[in-house]
């Protein structure tokens, strides 16, 4: 029981760490990326290879991971500079799908359906992690340290340049903000973190697939920093816990069979996001509609 | 001749493709709603389709079945979902995370109630003919290709000559015009979620003959129309309608040359290039930024 609960607090701090990036793009800087679990993705196979061809150091692996995530972050800031609305969203699926697909595709990298198996577990300065109390604590670290950033830029003039833009680009851009400058920061920084959540990950299931990287995960990530209240800091903190914490909670309701939890979690989920746009825009922890 | 019956079953998959583009265009061009929950009506009208006939009703009667139910929900979701959201927010981007909720709630139900394996239903219908050496065509290419073409004639002369077609029309171009004309937008608007709905059927039906459903495919025919879309340039329906075809082509033929993995991966390439340099789409007037 306590090892369930340990696995679970690891995975919603990888998972709080991947929200609050999307949250720099969706919540602050209005750029509606679904496409999240792309650098997700680059990240933990980035991580994944550090870890199994040089070094599981973790701090190494982290740094391969946000470098060829941010990279990448390229192909999403490139139609965000072009396009916006429902444009760049559906870019970001394009996007999503075209990754799913060489994820699968390009097994001498990814290793394809099977994956990248026997990740060893992680040290730093080579001292061993591999205790589960000690890496969660890793990554309670490394989400501290993205809420501490965000909240940091956020506040800075960065940040208020960026919510600037996302509440008028015109105006921004009237006001002098170097408006291409901004979007690709945004998107950089997300991806980025979106990467070391990836090699977290890597490390935290010692084996990576494309299944953990697909359109629904995206949708996930998505889901949380909605659900939660985008533009806040709690808000995808709060998103992820409750998405996080629903499947375990569905598995203790008597009579409901096994097999039938995946889909009936979906269910809840989807209705959530549906009656939550229509009573609730803003999230939970969001200011009211029309207050912004 | 391998290409040759590709190319032929990429004109069928790509004449449904093209109906099914029409009708999420048709609604986004009138109404300005990103319905990204087109592919879940989809899906929809294909299961009640599979049900009715399961139940052994008649092709007839399983096609007004899923005719029903695609129009219904089509209504429903305009009256229940998009139109509270316009009332007090209106941003592109609540409309379009609660459509995806929607899709996800009909995923899951479908799954629920029919389980997630492939369904189909076997008609004589699909059983190929040989029309020259090597080249098999069933009756349902030739059902596909008349409906499709029946069905964009009589779209095209309602839009073009009907009242109210011609307010669908006026709705995408000026709303507050219309209302001052005595015409009502909200009726308008149903009725272009009514039509738009309706145009997912056939595609449905004849995809359930064909190819099978299964939940995901919701999802699937969603991102095809919506690459259609954007293709054939936003709201144009002439546009999505020749885009859905091009892709039904594009998709099947490169299955000649590459894995078969890479079909939808070539579909989202064309979109990905096209956002990028041409986001007007073929048919479009300039109006991403």
């Amino acid at each position: 029981m306590i090892a369930y609960l340990l696995n679970l607090a690891q995975l919603a701090a990888i998972f709080g760490l991947l929200s609050v990036s999307l949250n720099i793009l969706i919540g602050y800087g209005g750029i509606f990326s679904v496409a999240h679990a792309v650098f997700f993705g680059l990240g933990a196979y980035a991580g994944a290879h550090v870890a199994l061809d040089l070094a599981p150091d973790i701090l190494l692996a982290a740094l391969a991971a946000a470098l060829i995530a941010g990279v990448f972050s390229a192909l999403l800031a490139l139609p965000a500079l072009r396009v916006r609305g429902e444009y760049f969203v559906i870019a970001s699926l394009g996007l999503q799908m075209l990754a799913t697909t060489v994820f699968t595709e390009a097994s001498d990298v990814t290793g394809g359906l099977g994956g990248l198996v026997g990740i060893p577990p992680p040290t730093l300065f080579g001292v061993s992690l591999a205790d589960p109390l000690v890496f969660l604590l890793v990554c309670l670290g490394a989400l501290a340290l993205a809420l501490a950033v965000v909240r940091l830029l956020m506040r800075g003039s960065f940040g208020r340049a960026l919510m600037a833009l996302r509440d008028s680009e015109s105006a921004a851009e009237a006001l002098g903000k170097n408006v291409p400058l901004l979007k690709t920061l945004a998107v950089l920084l997300g991806g980025a973190g979106a990467g070391i959540a990836g090699a977290l990950f890597a490390f935290q299931e010692a084996f990576v697939n494309v299944e953990s990287f697909t359109l629904d995960q995206s949708v996930l990530i998505m889901a949380m920093v909605i659900i939660g209240g985008a533009g806040t800091l709690a808000g995808p903190l709060i998103g992820t816990v409750l998405l996080l914490a629903l499947p375990a909670a569905l598995t203790f309701i008597p009579g409901l069979p096994p097999t039938d939890i995946g889909a009936v979690q979906q269910l809840i989920y989807g209705l959530a996001m549906t009656l939550l746009m229509i009573f609730r825009p803003a999230g939970l922890a969001g200011r009211r509609a029309g207050q912004r | 001749m391998l290409v040759l019956q590709l190319l032929v079953s990429g004109i069928e998959t790509g004449a449904l493709y093209a109906l099914t583009a029409a009708g999420f265009a048709l609604i986004f061009g009138a109404t300005r709603i990103f319905h990204f929950a087109h592919g879940a009506t989809y899906a929809l009208a294909g299961y009640a389709f599979v049900f009715a006939s399961r139940l052994g009703l008649t092709w007839p009667l399983g096609g007004l079945l899923a005719l029903l139910v695609a129009v219904g929900f089509g209504l429903f979701l305009e009256a229940a979902v998009y139109r509270p959201i316009q009332r007090h927010h209106g941003a592109f981007f609540t409309i379009f995370v609660a459509a995806f909720g929607v899709v996800i709630v009909v995923q899951s139900l479908i799954e629920l109630s029919f389980g997630r394996a492939f369904v189909a239903i076997s008609t004589p219908l699909t059983r190929a003919h040989e029309i020259l050496p090597g080249l098999y065509i069933a009756r349902v290419f030739w059902l596909a290709i008349v409906v499709a073409s029946l069905v964009f004639v009589s779209l095209g002369a309602f839009l073009a000559r009907t009242r109210a077609g011609i307010g669908l029309r006026a709705l995408s171009e000026n709303p507050d015009l219309l209302r001052a004309f005595g015409l009502s937008a909200r009726r308008l608007s149903a009725l272009a979620f009514a039509l738009g709905s309706a145009l997912a059927v056939p595609g449905a039906v004849l995809g359930a003959a064909t190819t099978g459903l299964s939940p995901a495919v919701g999802a699937h025919v969603m991102l095809i129309s919506l690459a259609a879309s954007v293709v054939g340039g936003i709201g144009s329906l002439r546009g999505a309608a020749l885009a859905g075809l091009l892709l039904g082509i594009v998709e099947t033929l490169v299955v000649a040359f590459l894995d078969t993995q890479w079909s939808e991966a070539a579909g989202f390439v064309v979109l990905f290039v096209f956002i990028l340099f041409r986001p007007s789409g073929l048919f479009g007037a300039a109006v991403a930024r």
